[in-house]
């Protein structure tokens, strides 16, 4: 795109707002927006600025809410209802909460990083409060009412002698929305949850969307029909480095119903429209594609290419992420000293609805329906594949049927929107699941390797740590760029979790940014849960060295700071009646872990190795989480009983292994996820910490559950296993 | 014919050689049905054949021809008063669903599981839905919510 940025901006930002009714509803001092257009890619954190773009008053009283987050379970959009409820005094009957489609609100950040509530709480607060605060004024100012004292009440105002003057009576015909210029004046009186205590915040509201889910009625992309809609499929190269030669399309086109075959060399794939959804597996059949393959991974082993001791050997890493003390000091302290090597696999995101778009290319403009992480930068590729501006791509969003980090790119929409602009019909792409598998990008495996020791008093004597992976926030970076990126700095999401919260004098965090062939990008934590699996574990094998009860170990040892980490461990091992006895064939561990240096989560795994059935199940898991203020009890369950699962999964189950470029497991089958029957039972303590501002849940309690698990394998059958995921089998031989 | 959700639906003669689930899909408008596999590995497809839960990427439409078919969008109307199925009232009392997906596939495992045993245990429970995966991770809720349902449906019957 080469249009001049400085001059399409206030377009773009003026037709927004035309549109969704700010400009009637009084905003005309557009250069306030200035911070909330965007900068390329969205990944600005939100201002408070952003926020009164979010959040508008109908003349009836009722708040409608352009929820700046994309919702896929994590409750996010109803939270923040609840925060807007609380401080505008209204009932959730007054909120009408929308998916904002790219043209009803400005570019927000991508939906990541469990930032939602954290991020979002303040400025979103601040702006209902404003809003308040302003028809309070308004009130005040009405000859109307003659008011000495007016309080805050449900829906309105009221006045001492009871009467209630609802907002309603306040507001003109249009939409009432706030500007910098209308709202600092009243910025400061932000009533929040502090003064009176909260009512709305700390309640379990139910996502209004419920009923359409358990009645098949919700929405995913899958589901969109539109008049005139053709159907596309998309064959995809067949390996990470096959490269499209020649198309032989056969008597594809004879076929009744196929509409067009499109190969394209610049995009890698050939797609196949028909105006039937029932005649594409035919076409498909029919076609024969020549692939090369450039850049052959050939037998290259990824364990060969991500393996710390390989590079410990030449002790060359390119980063240093944290060094303090002298580890020869550290070692000659040491009473007991240790080391060991934990590794953890690559996997997929296997959200269950596998991806699917459709798009609509016109003269006037480009429709895209989709469901992903970043409307915005869906809308930006899609222009940018069929060659428009920007503004003229609309996306209508939808719920993700699972997301996980897998949903930051949009290649369904982009396909669709190349059929569609190939057909000038309204085309839809639907992924099938194995397309799913081998089409996205990976969680990378980790290898760490660490060498501790302890005082004689029970204390971390040193700290030696080493881990390879491959960079995550910038795996998509091609090329030159990628090599330059690795060497300034390490990868923020990759060592996301590397720092532990111990105190240890004598410390060395290093590590090494690895590409192979295999594409990476955001999953579920990032780094969290692997680099937390390795400390967690070396934590427990320091303990047992040193004959320390280890969640004593891990409590002699916090830094001083982390209270909250202190108390998440003293209440789970209370739940779990930590140090009781213990039936003969369950083995219990303990972990903990403090997620973006703010939530702390403790766990506790109770196993059994059940021989009859050659398995390892986990029976219980006990949780307490510190996330600050909680805004809705309910969901922070839900995300913590989701991250419980995940961490089973890490550890016992998911492996994604790949041959030739290529995913070995493409279904259900060969990349075993939970299930029903494995399902442990969960205890979750949620502390309540209302004074502090709420942090991050969404990915929050996944780090701690698989070293948890671990520990209590090794504490039922004696076994150390350092390689994940682990399976019954591994308890006799290696892994 | 195909009597789907109580409606008589004429079957084309070139969908006959179709998935079940991409008739009910795209043909029949039924949307609630899942695509989540294609392999019945998954059970996201789930509806009921003859009262009986199959996954319906598995059936050609032509194997089912003439006989009963309930999806999503029909079960609460197989409740005496057209009202939401008592796992329907479950699933939002406990807020079982995250993203919410395969919750369609989960509820008509569970109604044809009650339809079998009415009073399950928590393992018949864990048992007879084994085979429907939720990647969001909701299964303690939705055991929960099964067991609840099931008091709801012998409550009813007293």
């Amino acid at each position: 795109m080469k249009e001049n940025e400085s001059s399409m901006i206030p377009l773009s930002r003026r037709n927004f707002l035309l549109r969704t009714g700010w400009i009637a509803g009084g905003v005309t001092v557009l250069t306030s927006c200035s911070s909330i257009i965007p900068p390329l890619p969205s990944l600005n954190d939100p201002t408070y600025e952003d926020a009164f773009s979010w959040i508008q008053m109908r003349a009836d009283g009722h708040v409608v809410f352009y929820a700046p987050r994309m919702e896929m379970g994590q409750g996010t959009a109803l939270g923040l209802c609840q925060i807007i409820a609380e401080e505008l005094n209204l009932p959730q009957s007054a909120i009408d909460c929308i998916s904002p489609n790219t043209d009803q609100a400005p570019p927000f950040k991508m939906t990541v990083g469990s930032e939602g509530i954290a991020n979002y709480f303040e400025p979103i607060s601040h702006c209902a409060a404003s809003l308040r605060e302003v028809l309070k004024e308004r009130l005040r100012n009405s000859t109307q009412y003659n008011l000495l004292e007016i309080e805050d009440d449900m829906g309105g105002f009221s006045q001492p002698d009871g009467q209630i003057i609802p907002y309603a009576d306040l507001l003109d015909d249009a939409p009432m929305v706030l500007t910098a210029e209308t709202a600092a004046t009243v910025g400061k009186n932000v009533k929040k949850w502090k003064k009176t205590g909260p009512k709305v915040i700390g309640e379990s509201w139910k996502d209004p969307q419920l009923k359409a889910i358990v009645t098949g009625q919700q929405t995913y992309s899958r589901d969109v029909v539109i008049p005139g809609l053709h159907y596309g499929y998309i064959i995809h190269k067949p390996a990470f480095h096959a490269v499209l030669d020649t198309v032989d399309i056969g008597s594809a086109m004879d076929i009744k119903g196929i509409v067009a075959i499109v190969p394209s060399k610049e995009n890698n794939f050939i797609g196949v429209v028909a105006d039937n959804p029932y005649v594409l597996d035919e076409a498909v059949d029919a076609i024969s594609v020549k692939w090369v393959y450039q850049d052959d991974p050939g037998d290259r082993v990824i364990s060969d290419i991500l393996d710390v001791e390989r590079v410990r050997s030449t002790n060359s890493f390119e980063h240093e992420i944290l060094s303090v003390g002298d580890l020869k000091t550290g070692l000659s302290s040491s009473f007991q000293s240790i080391e060991a090597r934990y590794d953890t696999s690559f996997s997929a995101h296997a959200a269950m609805e596998p991806r699917a778009a459709t798009a609509w290319v016109k003269e006037e403009r480009v429709e895209v329906w989709s469901a992903g992480q970043d409307p915005f930068f869906t809308q930006k590729q899609v222009a940018g594949v069929v060659g428009r501006d920007v503004e003229d791509v609309i996306i209508y969003t939808h719920r993700l049927g699972g997301g996980f980090g897998g949903r930051v790119r949009c290649q369904a929409s982009e396909e669709a929107a190349i059929l569609s602009a190939a057909t000038g019909h309204p085309v839809r792409v639907q992924w099938d699941r194995a397309a799913e598998f081998q089409n996205n990008y990976f969680q990378p495996a980790f290898s760490h390797y660490i060498s501790a020791g302890v005082t004689e008093n029970g204390k971390i004597a040193f700290w030696d740590h080493d881990f390879v992976s491959s960079p995550i926030l910038t795996g998509s970076v091609p090329g030159y760029i990628a090599w330059i990126i690795d060497q300034i700095k390490a990868d923020e999401g990759t060592a996301r979790g590397s720092v532990s919260p111990y105190h240890m004098k004598n410390q060395r965090i290093r590590y090494s940014d690895i590409r192979t062939f295999v594409p990476v990008g955001a999953w579920r934590g990032l780094g969290a849960a692997p680099n937390g699996f390795a400390i967690e574990s070396m934590m427990d094998e320091l303990a047992v060295e040193a004959d320390i009860d280890p969640l004593e170990f891990r409590l002699n040892n916090l830094s001083p700071s982390e209270t909250k980490t202190r108390i998440v461990l003293e209440t789970v091992a209370k739940m779990a009646n930590w140090g009781g006895s213990m039936p003969d064939n369950i083995g219990r561990g303990i972990s903990c872990a403090v997620y973006k240096g703010e939530t702390a989560v403790a766990v506790v795994a109770d196993i059994e190795v059940d021989h009859k059935s050659e398995k390892i199940l986990v029976r219980r898991i006990w949780c307490a989480h510190d996330c600050g203020l909680i805004i809705n009890p309910d969901q922070v369950a839900a995300q913590i009983e989701g991250n419980v699962v995940w961490g089973c999964n890490m550890a016992l189950k998911e492996k994604m292994q790949f041959t030739d470029g290529t995913v070995e497991a493409d279904n259900f089958d060969g990349f075993e996820i939970l299930r029903h029957d494995e399902m442990p039972d969960i205890q979750i303590s949620l502390i309540r910490s209302d004074a502090m501002p709420p942090t991050a849940v969404g990915e929050a309690a996944f780090a701690p559950v698989a070293p948890a698990i671990t520990n209590a394998i090794f504490a039922a059958s004696g076994r150390r296993l350092r390689k994940l995921p682990i399976m019954y089998e591994h308890l006799t031989t290696e892994n | 014919m195909l009597n789907i959700n109580g409606k008589e639906i004429e079957v084309p003669a070139n969908l006959r050689e179709i998935s079940l689930l991409i008739f009910l899909r795209e043909f029949a408008g039924f949307t609630g049905t899942k695509y989540g596999c294609g392999a019945g590995l998954c059970g996201a497809c789930m509806v009921h054949l003859d009262g009986e839960a199959i996954t319906s990427c598995q059936y050609l439409v032509s194997d089912v021809m003439d006989h009963r078919i309930t999806t999503i969008e029909g079960l609460a109307d197989t409740t005496s008063t057209g009202d939401l199925h008592p796992l329907q009232k479950a699933w939002i009392e406990f807020s079982v669903p995250q993203c919410g997906y395969c919750q369609a596939g989960q509820i008509m495992t569970a109604a044809a599981l009650l339809d079998k045993i009415p009073k399950p245990s928590l393992d018949d429970v864990r048992a007879g839905m084994a085979g429907n995966l939720c990647r969001c991770g909701t299964y303690k809720r939705i055991q929960k919510a099964i067991l609840k349902a099931s008091e709801e449906i012998s409550d009813e019957r007293k």
